[in-house]
């Protein structure tokens, strides 16, 4: 039924009912797409998600050997920590960040830009110099794990809105905006059909119509003819009563 | 001549130092150490040896770093103990034993100052043997010429800085230089002093020393590889007390690369055997490092294997250097017990750490990477 | 986007041994007004300290990567847990006394939830 549903407030023309049906067609299409990347984002999702995983728990162990690296420090030079508060200066362990393409989302991925950089190169000089070598070495693969960890939850909590987002438009497309163009549709086609049967009537009534006044006038005519069949000459008379009957059905159909 | 005076003065101290030397964690106790499961247990375990129940006051999750603090704290005591009882000439060799620690805390404290850190949060990260009275006051200057021209100038330590340090140099790039090259002066200072000693204590304590300058010496070269020290800002860090010098200590002053670090001590049997131990595919003395060593190169990859090597190495100066203080023991009526009683008790302290290090964080296939003493 | 590549510092809060360590690495990070890249929080630092650190790391336009140690996270674990922003992208990393236990992580625990489902 044209009357149920929620419809969009349009005038039901003909052009109209064109135009809603290219828009339900590109709804239709955009609908497939957005499913389709959809999919291509969530597949793409779950990889992540298992790396995400599977990084978080190679962080642990890679965190911990780097912390045991500082007890060697520790163990061979006495604490240092202090020393290394104070003269960090500037980073030599700097990221960057790339941009990666999965279908139209941009995922930034951070990448490790690493200068040499001079800072603590004689801590430890006396003494332990060896093992504040080793940790450093340690800590920076460490942090490059930390840094690829980084961009891959970056790369999740982005994807996972992502997904929501085109989620939300796949269902509002599904459930919202179709019927609704369907409903237009619908409602636009029963009103032109109730139109149609309209005019129809009415063009059955008009024709009732004119052929009852048609009969009237034919009847008067004749009575008339008749009252004026005497004064007037039959051949005249004739031949143009004849030729405005014909004339007039002509003109009805 | 000293046997028959020296029980005067330093008997009563020489009894108590070898008294606390018999209190050093034997083999078995490591052994036990060694066993815990957790940090608990090792308190547990501990307060059976002669840390009694240093730790016993301490909240539950007990940090590896308390300790060690609690550990030197027992140490500091001790320390204590014997200089508060000394008279001259032991009084003044105690007193060069700290000069080390004070090294240390005036670094520590110009590094801080430089950056306009608050002094008494400094302080409290100074190492307790090294504290003196006019530590605080390094605090005071708000810049390096200052810190200089007033008051380093009162510190004990300020003989060694009127030798090698001007007003310009105390800056970042060059604290590490600053406490090398006082370093440097105090063991050649220290070594004097124990040669106006004489007698056993000078011959003890000179090979004691000479071999802590070859170590650093030694140390230097290799750490200084890749860094933006010149050759002759290193020659110049080397102590002229080793058994290195001149000859040695020449050749380090030029070297390039590991392997002429090596060729440098070649001609001295014992620094010889440390790199023919260390170049052997640098699996460690007692066989235990290699399962850990592997496990970490597997984890992270190429970490070099002269990086290993050294660090082997360092094993190595430290295991030589409990040898050498035990053999202090063996002779009687002399100081270096003192100096030597000290630097077990360090490494002693060392060593429980680490192994609380490694109970702490799981690492048990590197529990016996420490040096025992007995 | 653009600002994105400014990003290039990693930040840190967290115990002196973790802090120690990435400085090694070579993180750190002191500005002209001293302003630091990282926080070392002790026993005795409190809470609100870290809080501030957390909101000023967090809203720094140059902070690529928060590191976080896990046990510190817990104490402003209400903060952690509403941050949602993708950048800087926080990390929760564990520390030598407390080992990593990967079910208080919040993003380990969304991972947990998507996989569960």
């Amino acid at each position: 039924m044209s009357g149920t549903g929620p419809r969009e407030s349009i005038f039901p023309t003909r052009m109209a009912l064109t135009n809603t049906k290219v828009r339900l067609k590109g709804a239709q299409t955009g609908h497939s797409l957005l499913a389709k990347k959809r999919d291509a984002l969530t597949t793409r999702f779950r990889a992540i998600l298992r790396r995400v995983d599977e990084a978080k728990r190679k962080m642990g162990r890679v965190m911990q050997l780097a912390s045991f690296s500082l007890a060697e420090v520790t163990y061979a030079t006495g604490d240092i920590s202090y020393l290394v508060q104070e003269q960090a200066k500037s980073a030599s362990f700097k990221v960057k960040a790339r941009q990666e393409n999965v279908s139209g989302v941009v995922l930034p991925a951070f990448e490790v830009d690493r200068v040499p950089g001079s800072d603590f190169n004689l801590t430890g000089l006396g003494r332990g110099g060896q093992q504040v070598l080793r940790a450093k070495e340690v800590y920076a693969k460490a942090v490059e794990t930390l840094v690829e960890l980084a961009s891959l939850q970056t790369a999740f909590m982005i994807l996972d809105e992502v997904i929501r987002a085109t989620n939300r438009r796949v269902n509002a497309i599904e459930h919202v905006i179709i019927p609704r163009l369907e409903n237009t549709i619908k409602y636009i086609t029963s009103e032109l059909d109730e139109m149609d049967r309209e005019e129809f009537f009415r063009l059955k009534k008009v024709q009732g119509k004119k052929k009852r006044d048609a009969e009237a006038s034919e009847a008067l005519r004749k009575t008339l003819a008749a009252a004026e069949e005497a004064p007037a000459s039959p051949d005249v008379s004739g031949g143009g009563g004849d030729l405005l009957g014909s004339k007039d059905e002509d003109v009805i159909f | 001549m000293e046997a028959l005076l020296f029980n005067v003065s330093g008997g009563f101290l020489e009894g108590i130092v070898r008294g606390y030397k018999a209190g050093l964690l034997t083999q078995n106790q490591y052994n036990n150490l060694t066993q815990c499961e957790t940090i608990e247990d090792l308190r547990t375990q501990l307060s059976a040896t002669d840390y009694g129940n240093f730790l016993a006051n301490e909240p539950m999750p007990i940090s590896t770093s308390t300790i060690s603090e609690k550990a030197t704290q027992v140490l500091v005591d001790q320390f204590n103990f014997l200089r508060s009882n000394a008279v001259e000439p032991l009084s003044k060799f105690l007193e060069y034993m700290t000069y080390a620690y004070m090294i240390d805390n005036i670094v520590l404290v110009i590094t801080g100052t430089l950056h306009g850190r608050n002094v008494d949060e400094l302080l409290q990260r100074c190492h307790p043997l090294g504290m003196f009275d006019t530590l605080g006051t390094l605090g005071a200057a708000t810049n390096g010429e200052e810190l200089y021209h007033f008051v380093l100038r009162d510190t004990p330590l300020a003989n060694y800085f009127r030798d090698s340090v001007t007003a310009a140099d105390l800056d970042d790039l060059n604290i590490e230089i600053i406490r090398n090259t006082l370093y440097k002066a105090y063991l050649e200072d220290f070594d004097g002093f124990c040669q106006t000693l004489g007698g056993p204590t000078a011959d003890i304590m000179h090979n004691i020393l000479s071999f802590e300058a070859d170590r650093r010496a030694i140390n230097i070269t290799i750490n200084s590889f890749g860094t933006q020290l010149t050759k002759e800002q290193r020659a110049k860090l080397f102590p002229t007390i080793g058994r290195l010098f001149p000859e040695g200590n020449n050749a380090l002053a030029r070297a390039d690369d590991i392997d002429q670090v090596r060729q440098a001590c070649e001609g001295f049997s014992e620094y010889r055997a440390f790199f023919e131990a260390s170049s052997g595919g640098g699996s460690r003395a007692n066989g235990n490092g290699a399962g850990g060593g592997e496990s970490t190169a597997n984890l992270l990859g190429d970490l070099s294997e002269e990086l290993g090597a050294a660090a082997d190495l360092e094993d190595r100066f430290f295991v030589h250097e409990v040898h050498l203080n035990k053999l202090a023991f063996l002779q009687q009526f002399q100081y270096a017990v003192f100096y030597s009683y000290i630097k077990l008790k360090e490494q002693e302290i060392r060593s429980l750490t680490w192994i609380a290090e490694c109970i702490a964080q799981n690492a048990r296939d590197r529990i016996h990477d420490f040096i025992p003493i007995f | 986007m653009a600002n994105q590549q400014d990003r290039n510092l990693l930040a840190v809060i967290g115990d002196e041994d973790s802090v120690t360590g990435l400085l090694l690495a070579g993180i750190g990070n002191v500005g002209q007004d001293q302003k630091k890249n990282f926080l070392v929080v002790d026993s005795k630092t409190q809470i609100p300290v870290i809080e501030q650190a957390f909101e000023e790391f967090t809203t720094r336009k140059d902070i690529a990567i928060l590191l976080i140690n896990q046990h510190i996270a817990e104490k402003i674990r209400p903060m952690v847990d509403k941050y949602q922003a993708a950048f800087p992208a926080l990390l929760e990393i564990p520390s030598k006394d407390h080992p990593y236990d990967p079910s208080k992580d919040s993003i380990l625990k969304r991972v947990q939830k998507l996989f569960g489902e």
